[in-house]
């Protein structure tokens, strides 16, 4: 199986190693407004199945956001070495509390809600695994045959772009498309917000920017 | 590389296991580690919330987990045709596997951005330790009613062993 792989990768990288499929536009409310193919690859579907398509991702969008592994913050609370157990950890921060100088008397601590990483038995105490940036959703799958590429821009919009899986340098695509779709879609003084784009414009610019490339 | 859980879902939609691992608080020994990992199996008591997630969510979180594969199994299929699979997502915190067997049998693993493809790790829990303890296991149920799952002391204890030795 791998070697079929192996020999269908290099043939793909000879001609195909920059196939963009399709592109896909979802409004914040998870409507399709946009829906272009560029290249055959994957099937075709009828239209209805595109809106059920992009209503289908924007609510899997949202889960996989929610479903980011939450890991408890046992190493970062006040007292490292309690973290295994819940009662040992509010008592054993009474008693250092209790005989050293009392800044904070642990009983309206432990009752104020506006603190809850100090006190709480760390049921809120959490951390993302990376718990410098907020929880993405779904950015790239990958399956067999292609590679979808998720952004999502600051305004709730995603875009959808369905490439080649051995395509390199999707994000600069994907700046392009969000750069065309800010100068031909959104500064079209026609154009109503989260209705489907009908803007000749940009799709002549896609088409004539994506050709290029290739 | 983190793994972070594992869960096995059966042809009906059901959790058959799941498991979670923690990873080891920097500033906490080894020793002292294992006891919390070892408590997260048994979600349903009031332990996990000890750990930072009430039992409410673990209990959840594999449903929305079933729920997400099974959407973009389905989605992947509907584009790619019906002999595309759906390997892998990522997030900017976390990365899914996905593996299903013929029969319909889907494991799913979630593991840190570093990891590499997983499909491989998950096919050879499939066919070295699900195969080999649950199904050739005269005393295993064929099917789960009810959520009685996979309670098998050999298979949970090669699977510790393989994500802590082989994986990590």
């Amino acid at each position: 199986m791998y070697v079929s792989n192996c020999s269908t990768s290099l043939r793909a990288q000879t001609n195909k190693t920059r196939a963009v499929y399709s592109l896909i536009i979802i409004n914040k409310a998870g409507g399709l407004v946009y829906q272009r193919e560029f290249h055959s690859g994957l099937h075709k579907l009828s239209t209805n199945d595109y809106l059920v398509l992009a209503g289908t991702f924007h609510g899997v969008h949202a889960i996989t956001r929610s479903i980011t592994p939450r890991l408890p913050l046992a190493s970062t609370t006040t007292n490292p070495t309690t973290a295994s157990h819940s009662t040992t950890a509010s008592l054993s921060l009474t008693s250092p509390s209790g005989t050293t100088t009392p800044t904070a008397s642990t009983p309206t601590a432990s009752n104020n809600p506006n603190n809850p990483a100090a006190n709480t038995p760390s049921s809120s105490a959490y951390s993302y695994p990376i718990p410098s940036v907020p929880a993405s959703g779904l950015e790239f799958l990958e399956t067999d045959k292609f590679r979808l590429t998720c952004f999502q821009t600051q305004t709730g919009t995603k875009f959808l772009l369905f490439t080649d899986p051995f395509m390199a340098n999707i994000d600069v695509v994907m700046k392009k498309i969000y750069e065309l779709y800010a100068d031909f879609v959104m500064k079209n003084p026609f154009y109503q917000l989260e209705m489907p784009v009908r803007c000749e414009a940009f799709d002549r610019h896609l088409g004539s920017w994506l050709r290029g490339r290739i | 590389m983190v793994v972070y859980s594992f869960y096995i879902f059966d042809r009906h939609a059901e959790c058959i296991y799941k498991r979670r691992w923690l990873p080891r608080p920097v500033s906490i020994t080894s020793k002292s580690s294992r006891p919390t990992s070892d408590l997260s199996i048994q979600n349903n008591g009031g332990a996990p919330a000890v750990f930072g997630q009430s039992a409410r969510t673990t209990d959840d979180d594999a449903k929305l987990i079933f729920g997400t594969v099974f959407s973009l199994r389905n989605m992947v299929r509907k584009l790619g045709g019906e002999d595309d699979n759906f390997v892998s997502y990522r997030t900017n915190q976390y990365k899914l596997h996905y593996f299903e067997t013929p029969t319909n049998i889907k494991f799913v693993m979630l593991t840190d951005l570093k990891s590499p493809s997983m499909r491989p790790a998950l096919e050879q829990i499939y066919i070295n330790l699900y195969v080999e303890y649950v199904v050739k296991n005269p005393l295993s149920p064929v099917e789960h009613p009810g959520g009685v799952g996979v309670n098998n002391e050999l298979f949970e204890e090669s699977l510790e062993q393989f994500v802590t030795r082989v994986l990590t």
